[in-house]
């Protein structure tokens, strides 16, 4: 019984792997290069001090779970700053590089105290990792 | 930071009775290298919605990360932007002491000469945001080994961020007790490591600068500073003594007053801090001058203090599952003691007295952690300035420390978070030498290996 389990866990992983591999890709075309475990290294790096991953974790900031798709300001425990409310965005792989790439420049008095990812390639390995996060 | 005037001075422990301001310069040490407060508080957890891990190295304070370095410049008043947050905490410091040998009278009436479990601190704190830009850190420490209660470090701060040629800079004052407690860099003395140590065990030889806790909590002061562009840091402020009256209502023993304070009083820090997430650095020097009259005589000879210190660090980040840091500072401190010299209690008219110190960590998880560092005090002799309890009229001390340590919680889906935290740990202090020698420092057949300390403690907050 218990080998039946294991043989049947391969694939249905392999299938979950390749729907979550097809969302990323739908979501995020411009980020498809992207490389997922270096960008979950960005992410340690850059931006857990103020954001999780895990799903209806907010920090400072927003939990980040399932970002991309999702309209800028919209989770309701978190209180963001007008500006962000205000921008009409929606979080898709050019959003988030733009913003990530300069916060205050893509959202003039947001508040996110966050100076900007210059590294164009960090960038794209981040935005990568965000769109596994479903 | 306790104040253990009684205890902490080998010297008045021996029946000696140094005048306070002798103890100044030649007994500061057990404030130098003993008991050291500590900051690691849930409070600004809950403020902020970060973890401790966030702000402290090895997910507890004070070990400042760059982040930590900037919610202290900002004044405690970073917040998530919720209501309802109330800026109190706790914390609870406990542990086992043991020394190479017992020591030659009780550290204090309630504890015995060695082998000592006790509660080292207990203390409550107001430490967060109370306004929008003004926030604070109150702390009120019980000592479990003393049985006595006073006000701790205290660290009042309005700050606020301007745009300075397109760069934020924050402009803050810092109104304390303690110069050095305002420090964001864990360099100077007031938060250098070890970030907790025995009460009633050895940390550090008995003299000491003025800067390294020798006014800490009988003083106020007010300084100024400004952060530019997260790197560029400077400060400027002075210092008044407390009056003996004010002193005694916050639970300061009235034998420790030092005396007034000089009405030039200087406290200054420049420093730099590159903060690369992955890594950071920080390089700067700091002072402190005064002239102190002991027996609180307008007209009275004085003792004047001249402190000057250079200090840096660095810390690897990397993605925080293995944290190294290193420490350094070096204090240089010229003494002009006409009070001293006068009433025949320092046989030199001038002297000076340096502190150096280094030290490295290494965090696993930002959860277990080895420590280690090294100091060394050295100084010009005095025959009559370093006598009782002194060799060859030396203050130098030379020491390692060492510890290992285990925080369990302070991270993000930590039993607990954002409301408790705990570390344990165990740490050995050695000396190769302690006031002035390595045998028979005190004239009674003591070495300086003798107050070689082994502390197992205990840490929490909530």
């Amino acid at each position: 019984m218990a080998l039946m389990k294991k043989r049947m866990i391969v694939p249905v992983r392999l299938l979950y792997g390749l729907c979550l591999m097809t969302l990323a890709g739908a979501a995020v075309p411009a980020h498809a290069a992207g490389d997922i475990h270096r960008g979950e290294d960005v992410f340690a790096q850059e931006c857990a001090e103020c954001h999780s991953v895990r799903e209806g974790k907010n920090k400072k900031g927003p939990s980040l779970f399932a970002i991309v798709g999702r309209k800028a300001a919209s989770i309701g425990d978190v209180v963001y700053s007008d500006a962000l409310r205000q921008s009409g965005l929606t979080w898709n792989a050019t959003s988030l590089d733009s913003y990530i790439a300069a916060p205050r420049k893509a959202v003039p008095n947001g508040k996110m105290k966050y100076d900007g990812l210059g590294d164009a390639k960090a960038r794209e390995d981040l935005v990568a990792y965000l769109a596994t996060l479903h | 930071m306790k104040n253990k005037p009684n205890s902490a001075f080998p010297g008045l422990r021996a029946g000696i009775a140094r005048r306070c301001a002798t103890l100044l310069l030649a007994s500061a040490g057990l404030f130098a290298g003993g008991m050291q407060s500590a900051h690691a508080l849930p409070s600004f957890a809950r403020q902020t919605g970060q973890d401790c891990a966030a702000c402290h190295v090895g997910a507890y304070g004070p070990q400042l990360t760059p982040a930590g370095v900037r919610f202290k410049i900002g004044g405690y008043t970073d917040t998530d932007g919720k209501d309802g947050k109330v800026p109190l905490s706790g914390m609870l410091v406990g542990g086992f002491t043991h020394t190479k040998k017992k020591q030659d009278e009780a550290p204090t009436v309630h504890t015995d000469r060695n082998n000592n479990t006790t509660l080292d601190e207990a203390s409550l704190f107001v430490a967060g945001r109370l306004a929008e830009n003004l926030g604070a850190f109150i702390q009120w420490t019980y000592d479990g080994t003393e049985h006595h209660s006073a006000l701790d470090h205290v660290d009042v701060r309005a700050a606020r961020t301007f745009d300075v040629g397109g760069k934020d800079t924050v402009f803050g004052i810092s109104v304390n007790n303690n110069p050095g407690v305002q420090d964001p860099f864990n360099t100077m003395p007031v938060w250098g490591f070890p970030y907790t140590s025995s009460a009633v065990g050895f940390g550090g030889g008995d003299a000491a600068t003025l800067i390294n806790g020798g006014l800490e909590h009988r003083v106020i002061g007010a300084s100024a500073y400004a952060f530019w562009d997260n790197s560029l840091y400077a400060e400027i402020g002075t210092y008044r003594a407390l009056s003996q009256s004010i002193q005694a209502d916050t639970g300061q023993h009235r034998s420790g007053d030092m005396g007034r304070l000089d009405g030039d009083t200087v406290y200054w820090r420049l420093a730099w801090m590159q903060d690369w997430k992955q890594q950071s650095f920080t390089a700067g020097v700091f002072g402190f001058d005064t002239a102190i009259q002991p027996d609180r005589i307008s007209s009275g000879p004085q003792n004047h203090y001249h402190d000057v210190g250079v200090d840096a660090s660095y810390q690897f980040l990397g993605t925080r599952k293995h944290v190294g840091t290193i420490y350094t500072s070096y204090i240089h401190e010229n003494q002009r003691r006409n009070d001293l010299f006068t009433k025949g209690e320092a046989t030199n008219r001038t002297g000076h007295l340096n502190e150096f110190r280094i030290n490295a960590s290494y965090y696993f998880d930002q959860t277990w952690g080895v420590s280690a560092g090294r100091f060394i005090t050295r100084g010009s002799r005095d025959t009559l300035l370093y006598s009782d309890g002194y060799a060859n009229g030396s203050p130098n001390t030379t020491g390692s420390v060492f510890q290992a340590d285990w925080t369990p919680f302070g991270k993000e889906d930590s039993w607990g978070a954002p409301w408790a935290n705990l570390r344990l740990g165990v740490q050995y202090t050695l000396f190769d030498k302690f006031n002035g020698a390595r045998h028979n420092y005190d004239g009674n057949g003591r070495d300086a290996k003798d107050n070689n300390t082994l502390f197992l403690f205990a840490w929490t907050s909530f």
